[in-house]
């Protein structure tokens, strides 16, 4: 059965992949950046994930107001890179994980969030901008993506809770997976930034702080809230923040937030943060039971913390 | 009535891009938004009146975009991130454009931030 190891909290602005295209880890102006990803990037090396299923916006780039999904998931076997104006980026086309996805649209329809499905799209820096920097081609991807695309540009967009929900429905989905993948969720976006208006440019450092702790320590008290308190606090593209609680409602409470890194350079709070399941231990249930088998599926997702809404 | 918005119309300097903006900017996003298309770049670099003519913008919206500014096209409705490609087929990045919205100089506006180099 698939496993979630944990989730990543990150920002996506597009010069987080700017500044890993232009060499920038030397430049004491960026060198805070790609420190803060290296934790992030050891971790995934170690662990070797399978699969990043990642809840991303897109930025009208591929998808446009014509028909603007509030939530769709990609089931390709490949993404390319989408043109945002300059060409696409120089990276590989981005791998997915079809039978995963194949599998979650099955799940999360049944389970009645009732997502649009697409392939043979292009994904833009929303996935691949943080994605260089913790998860880098040499030469091509370390392994496949699952994109799941939020609405945060044309209100109404999804509510918090509606997010934290969809993490929810998501952990059911991945966990429910025959195929033994290791999963690890990431959502993107924030932190607190304004891209319109003489408003433009604000920031709060005070709140964002405190969105940090609150989506480790305390994420209902988040879901609680309304978008007008998160571009009151965060700025209007602050609201991106709801990604990042769909990623949190992915994991089980007992995730640890194990590291974070802030860095506010310019217009958008730059932040990333890494959560680490408990790790399941093969031997501890060996020397109660005996037997080498593996727990069943309800038993370790009972010790997830998840229930399931249906059982069958 | 959007009851998640609701208190959020009181922030000023903030356009929220909601249905009726959606609605009213449509054919001026859809023009920004084409210029991911590599033959609606180089007809706009090539002939900027043909391009808005194929995209039937009115004059307002055609000066706005052809003065690139950046203010105006945000009040009208324009989306930041259809705007975004507009930036990169020009070579404006978004702090010029944000110094825009603020109605600052780009100088200006990166007095502001803790570190101005990080662009």
């Amino acid at each position: 059965m698939a496993t979630i190891l944990g989730g990543i909290g990150t920002s996506h602005v597009p010069t987080i992949g700017g500044a890993y295209d232009r060499h920038k880890r030397s430049d004491p102006d960026w060198a805070p950046l790609f420190r803060g990803y290296e934790r992030v990037a050891v971790w995934l090396e170690d662990k070797k994930p399978d699969v990043l299923v990642f809840f991303y916006n897109d930025h009208a780039s591929t998808f446009f107001f014509d028909h603007y999904p509030t939530f769709a998931l990609g089931v390709s076997e490949i993404y390319p890179i989408a043109d945002e104006g300059l060409g696409p980026r120089a990276v590989p086309p981005l791998k997915g994980h079809a039978g995963l996805a194949r599998h979650m649209a099955d799940s999360l329809v049944n389970d009645e969030f009732d997502i649009s499905i697409f392939q043979d799209l292009p994904v833009d820096h929303g996935v691949h901008s943080p994605l260089t920097m913790f998860w880098p081609p040499a030469p091509d991807w370390p392994g496949k993506i699952v994109p799941i695309e939020v609405n945060v540009l044309q209100h109404p967009i999804p509510t918090p809770m509606r997010c934290w929900r969809l993490g929810q429905a998501v952990r059911r989905a991945v966990l429910s997976y025959p195929e033994d993948l290791k999963v690890v969720i990431v959502g993107t976006g924030g932190l607190s930034h304004q891209m319109n208006g003489e408003r433009a440019g604000f920031n709060n450092e005070k709140w964002d702080m405190k969105f940090l702790d609150l989506i480790a320590r305390n994420p209902k008290k988040l879901t609680a809230m309304r978008h007008a308190d998160y571009i009151r606090l965060g700025g209007t593209e602050g609201a991106e923040e709801i990604m990042w609680l769909a990623m949190r409602g992915a994991l089980s409470p007992r995730a640890k937030k194990i590291h974070q890194n802030y860095y506010l350079p310019m217009t958008t709070a730059m932040a990333v943060a890494l959560f680490e399941e408990p790790a399941v231990k093969p031997t501890s249930m060996k020397a109660r039971t005996g037997r080498k088998t593996r727990p069943s599926f309800r038993t370790r997702a009972a010790r997830a913390g998840i229930q399931r809404r249906f059982q069958p | 009535m959007n009851l998640q918005l609701k208190g959020a119309e009181k922030l000023e300097g903030t356009y929220l891009f909601d249905l009726a903006t959606s609605a009213k900017a449509l054919r001026l996003n859809r023009f920004l938004h084409g210029l991911t298309v590599a033959a609606n770049r180089a007809l706009f670099k090539d002939n900027p009146e043909a391009a808005f003519d194929k995209a039937a913008l009115s004059a307002e919206e055609r000066k706005m975009v052809h003065d690139l500014d950046w203010a105006a096209l945000i009040r009208y409705g324009a989306s930041f991130f259809c705007l975004e490609k507009l930036g990169r087929v020009k070579g404006v990045s978004n702090p010029e454009m944000v110094a825009g919205f603020r109605g600052e100089s780009l100088e200006g506006f990166l007095k502001t931030r803790r570190v101005p180099g990080a662009r």
